[in-house]
């Protein structure tokens, strides 16, 4: 029992800080630049598959092809903004429709290209095992969880202390006095949704590595990540963290006390029920309509 | 700027102007010439005429266009249903959803009270609509993005809800239902609806109802200004919206006397989507005319697989950023309207800077 | 204008799609999940075995030789999001453009394989199906099998599947003293239904089991059942899956230390690159084959199909073989044209007499069918078909089960 709950505390953790790393690159997008980028499960897959083609196909080794991946995919994250979203900027409808659409061409073109095989494997960052209290963990989930404390700490220092920070969070705060005083909206959105990218990346790469990249995380990701953004509430990063170690620890509780069959529903239920009691999400500070005057 | 910095002067420019023919018919003079009745009338009648004939076609079409006729009129409801949500500022990417409430309500109605195709589908359309209206009810105080992330959401995660808990059939969902009468009925019920409900939407839109929904995507603030609750103008469009998408989920349940979890499957939510693009956004026609070119394209592409739903993806993407007007809009301004080239002139003389 | 440039399109492709295959030849159909592993194999599996009976000539019709030709539509019906009808949509337009004489392969999953044995009853063409797995499938021709005597299987079937893990098992048990075991399934219906007979049989053996978890697909984390497996000590943990997403299952146990045997059926941890995949982190890891392929028997026909196989397609892709689907679905493509010649038409009534009464060698052992249209599987190549178990050990696929074919005995992990 003593075993059982030291896992529970233990893996809680883990997926907790799993579900914040899914989340994050998609929450971050929408709170500095109020695009929902719904290609951020087809830019998480296109990552896992970059980074495998750089190590299987051109010999880097993993750290190298991990870092690589990341640069490469932020700078199609700012090819992303310019091509696909400044020329229906300000529409949301279609910047929603657009997005959505690059995000299932993605996937659905590489299920076509024939990318479903088994063999897409990624090797971990960290390898190796430690044991805590009785119970077995792997490095590598390990180095997720603490990813998971020092990427929005450093994120964090980055929107309140450098400048650049500053000015993204000037332009997400309110664009016309943004504006005003300098800062181009253009490029604020496309280092917005090149950074997004580049923490699906991230994710992509300390997580791929846990099991073999299927096409459907692809939806899977974006399912996450969605769940999570809205129970924290939308424009808030602190919910956003709150709202996965709900969720994270909520599955896990649930796995191991009630069945794991049921742990998929958890995050139905936990959406279910934020929204009905606060629908703006739990440290959402998106006003109901009629107090926004 | 100086006359030498602006750059030469434009020879020509082009402008829009009426066609004749749609000059001579804006009027009731229209009824002396048959030629300028006919070009007003026909594309009215012509494909209206096609639907009706169609299901008394069989023996030429074949059943396999049938069935995919079905889908058409299945996916243009749908479509339907996504232009009015969108035509309040409500943007749904989860079609699915209503669908699914209407299917598994019919599912279960025939189950357990077996009261026959017609009086299921009856009475599921505007049950289900209601269900699906409820169960959004805290998204509508919130902005519209919400109502896309939510919706986009909530049809997986009931599909994982029904697979877990194996209600309602579970993964193999409740089979051997009854089925409708034969094709012929099938068929025409469909038309009957999709016309209804294109009717019916078009009223609404030009109520002064519909004004103020409208007025909700367009200024919001002078809607609640006006004394109007937000979140009750667009509890009444989702449930508008969601009655041909719950009819189409009912109809199909017993189509195919079949409901499971596919029933809240993602193409259920992109082929609306991109037929109402294509088609053309803020217009009914646009979206069924939408999914009369998609569904069958999509069709004759089944041979491809997974290329399929990446082409029209792509062709989603495409229309939104490079045609947004879509297809029907784009069609119906080249009928009625030509653009010609209209030369310019000497232009002002404007006396030498001193 | 655009719309009648459309129109235009459309009109060309409705004509160029309604054009008939050439004249003279017997059309195959292949409808199934063309997107997964199993579908791609077994299509290849067949046109290999029509590239080879056309070789020698064709297949023998009344006296004359025809050539086979083998159609593939993609009905996608492995994708959650894919409702039955869309697939069987699939498998209709197959039939109605290219009017097979026979279909083989066939659908994939439980619920479209059921509904296609009622469009296969109106249509009444012959339907080899080397895929799904569900038992119901012979429920169904035993309740009516004027209506449904069309279909037959040639792949293994979920009570076969049963049988060899319990038998397989019982063996551990004998040997290794193992009495508690733990189960680790995917939440649908085949797995289920696999995991629900074999854990009441293996109780009525007397094993403990101490655990039965179920994951729904596409399930990412399985320390819930790891940690419960460890504290029970658990000596055997049984998973039974076909998603991806159990490749994490696979690392999850090593990195947790689960000091129990892990046999079953994981599919990622079937092909012969798993070893690579998985960075040799599956030893000892005891994994079936549903139907000899991707490990042959050491029969020559069976050898001369893994052979033919790597001839035709490259090494790469034979060592990718997945273990369901590719043997059957080559043999599928003889047992019909020999049926074919021995009817001496095409006519469906004729060639399902001609089935019923195959008696033929092929990659999978001996085929022979039952009375509800499914070949029989046992232990011995020379008198049934036959299911392979398998240990990975030092980066081979040793085979374990049945003991006719064995290479070596089961080992425990840590001996």
């Amino acid at each position: 029992m003593k075993v059982l709950i030291v896992s529970t505390l233990v893996y809680g953790l883990v997926q907790s800080a799993t579900l914040m790393l899914t989340a994050l690159g998609f929450s971050l997008t929408f709170g500095l630049s109020g695009v929902a980028n719904f290609a951020h499960g087809g830019l998480y897959l296109l990552s896992g598959f970059l980074a495998w083609g750089l190590v299987n196909r051109l010999g880097f080794t993993f750290p190298l092809a991990a870092a690589a991946t990341v640069l490469l995919v932020a700078l199609l994250g700012a090819a992303v903004y310019r091509l696909v979203l400044r020329p229906v900027r300000g529409i949301v409808l279609s910047e929603v429709i657009s997005t959505f659409a690059l995000g299932v061409a993605l996937v659905e073109g590489f299920r076509w290209r024939g990318f479903t095989t088994y063999d897409f494997s990624l090797p971990p960052l960290w390898p190796g095992e430690v044991e805590i209290a009785g119970v077995s963990l792997d490095m590598q989930r390990l180095g997720i969880v603490g990813a998971g404390l020092v990427l929005p700490l450093a994120l964090w220092a980055f929107t309140h202390h450098t400048r650049v920070g500053l000015a993204l969070r000037g332009m997400a705060q309110d664009e016309s006095t943004a504006l005003a005083m300098g800062i181009d909206s253009d490029w604020a959105a496309t280092l917005s949704l090149s950074l997004g990218a580049a923490l699906s990346a991230v994710a992509a790469v300390l997580l791929l590595p846990l099991g073999i990249i299927s096409i459907n995380t692809g939806y899977e990701v974006l399912l996450v990540a969605l769940a999570v953004t809205v129970l924290g509430g939308l424009e808030s990063t602190a919910g956003m963290m709150l709202g996965s170690l709900l969720i994270g620890f909520a599955v896990v509780i649930t796995g191991n006390f009630v069945g794991p069959h049921l742990s998929e529903v958890v995050y139905l239920g936990a959406l279910v029920l934020v929204l009905g009691l606060k629908p703006s999400g739990l440290l959402g500070r998106s006003k109901e309509i009629e107090e926004r005057v | 700027m100086s006359r030498e910095q602006a750059g030469p002067r434009p020879k020509a420019r082009r402008e829009r102007i009426d066609r004749g023919v749609k000059a001579r018919s804006d009027d009731v003079s229209v009824l002396a010439s048959p030629r300028d009745l006919a070009w007003l009338l026909l594309p009215r009648i012509l494909p209206l005429a096609a639907l009706f004939a169609f299901p008394l076609l069989g023996r030429l079409t074949g059943s396999y266009w049938q069935a995919v006729m079905i889908n058409t009129l299945v996916i243009a409801l749908l479509a339907l249903s996504w232009e009015l949500l969108a035509s309040v500022g409500l943007i749904s990417l989860g079609q699915s959803f209503f669908f699914g409430i209407g299917g598994y309500l019919a599912g279960v109605l025939d189950t357990q009270l077996k009261v026959g195709p017609l009086v299921g589908i009856a009475l599921a359309t505007p049950l289900g609509a209601a269900l699906a209206t409820v169960l959004l009810l805290p998204l509508l105080r919130l902005r519209g993005i919400y109502f896309g992330l939510i919706t986009f959401a909530l049809p997986l995660l009931l599909m994982r809800l029904v697979e877990t808990t194996g209600a309602l059939g579970g993964t193999e969902g409740m089979s051997g239902l009854t089925a409708l009468p034969n094709r012929t009925v099938e068929l025409y019920l469909l038309i009957a609806a999709l016309l209804a409900t294109v009717a019916g939407f078009r009223r609404l839109s030009a109520s002064d109802r519909g004004l103020v929904l409208h007025a909700l995507r367009d200024n919001d603030r002078a809607v609640l200004a006006a004394g109007f609750s937000l979140p009750w103008l667009r509890t009444q469009a989702v449930f508008w919206a969601a009655l041909p998408a719950s009819f189409a989920g009912a109809f199909v349940t017993h189509r195919y006397q079949f409901v499971g979890m596919p029933a809240f499957a993602i193409e259920y939510s992109t082929l609306p989507l991109t037929s109402a693009v294509v088609g053309g956004t803020g217009s009914f026609f646009g979206a069924v005319v939408g999914a009369f070119l998609l569904v069958p394209l999509s069709e004759l592409l089944r041979g491809f697989g997974s290329l399929r739903v990446v082409a029209y993806s792509l062709v989603l993407l495409g229309f939104t950023l490079g045609l947004p007007e879509g297809i029907f809009r784009f069609a119906a301004r080249k009928y009625a309207q030509r653009e010609r080239v209209v030369p310019l002139g000497e232009g002002p003389k404007c006396p030498p800077p001193s | 204008m655009r719309t009648s440039g459309v129109l235009a399109a459309v009109c060309a492709l409705i004509v160029a799609g309604a054009s008939a295959a050439a004249e003279g030849d017997l059309t195959l159909g292949v409808p199934t999940a063309l997107g997964t592993i199993e579908g791609q194999d077994s299509l290849r599996s067949a046109q290999l075995a029509a590239q080879e009976i056309n070789a020698a000539g064709g297949v023998e019709v009344g006296g004359k030789k025809r050539r086979l030709e083998i159609v593939s539509i993609d009905t996608r019906e492995a994708e959650a999001g894919i409702p039955v009808f869309d697939a069987l949509a699939a498998m209709e337009k197959l039939i109605a453009e290219k009017k097979p004489v026979a279909i083989v392969v066939g659908a994939f999953r439980s619920e479209v394989l059921l509904s296609a044995m009622d469009m296969i009853a109106k249509v009444k063409i012959p339907y080899l199906c080397t895929i799904g797995m569900s038992p119901d499938f012979e429920k169904k021709i035993a309740g009516d099998y004027e209506k449904y005597k069309y279909n037959f299987r040639l792949g293994l079937s979920a009570p076969y599947l049963v049988g060899n893990l319990g038998r397989m098992l019982e063996f551990v048990k004998k040997k290794h003293g193992a009495d508690k075991v733990y189960f680790v399934h995917q939440d649908v219906a085949w797995a289920k239904g696999t995991v629900g007979g074999l854990s009441k049989a293996m109780a009525a053996g007397g094993w403990k089991v101490v655990g039965s978890d179920a994951y729904p697909t596409g399930a990412r984390d399985f320390s819930p059942s790891l940690t419960k497996a460890k504290a029970a000590a658990a000596q055997v943990l049984v998973p039974v899956f076909d998603m991806p997403e159990s490749g994490v299952l696979v690392k999850q146990v090593r990195s947790m230390k689960l000091p129990a045997l892990v046999a079953g059926f994981i599919s990622p941890a079937a092909p012969a690159t798993a070893w690579a995949t998985f960075s040799g982190e599956i030893d000892g890891l005891v994994n079936f084959l549903f139907e000899p392929g991707s490990i042959p028997l050491a029969t020559p026909r069976s050898q001369h199909f893994t052979d033919a196989y790597a001839k035709a397609y490259g090494e790469a892709t034979r060592a990718k073989l997945s273990g369901h689907g590719p043997g059957p679905s080559y043999d599928a493509v003889f047992v019909l044209a020999d049926a074919i010649r021995r009817a001496g038409n095409t006519q469906a009534e004729a060639v399902v007499a001609a089935l019923e009464k195959t008696d033929a060698e092929g990659a999978i052992g001996k085929i022979v069918f039952n009375k509800t249209h499914q070949v029989i599987y046992g232990e011995d190549p020379k008198q049934a078909a036959v299911s392979l178990a398998f240990q990975w050990r030092a980066g081979k696929r040793r085979l374990v089960y049945p003991e006719s074919v064995a290479e070596g005995a089961l080992e425990l992990p840590g001996k």
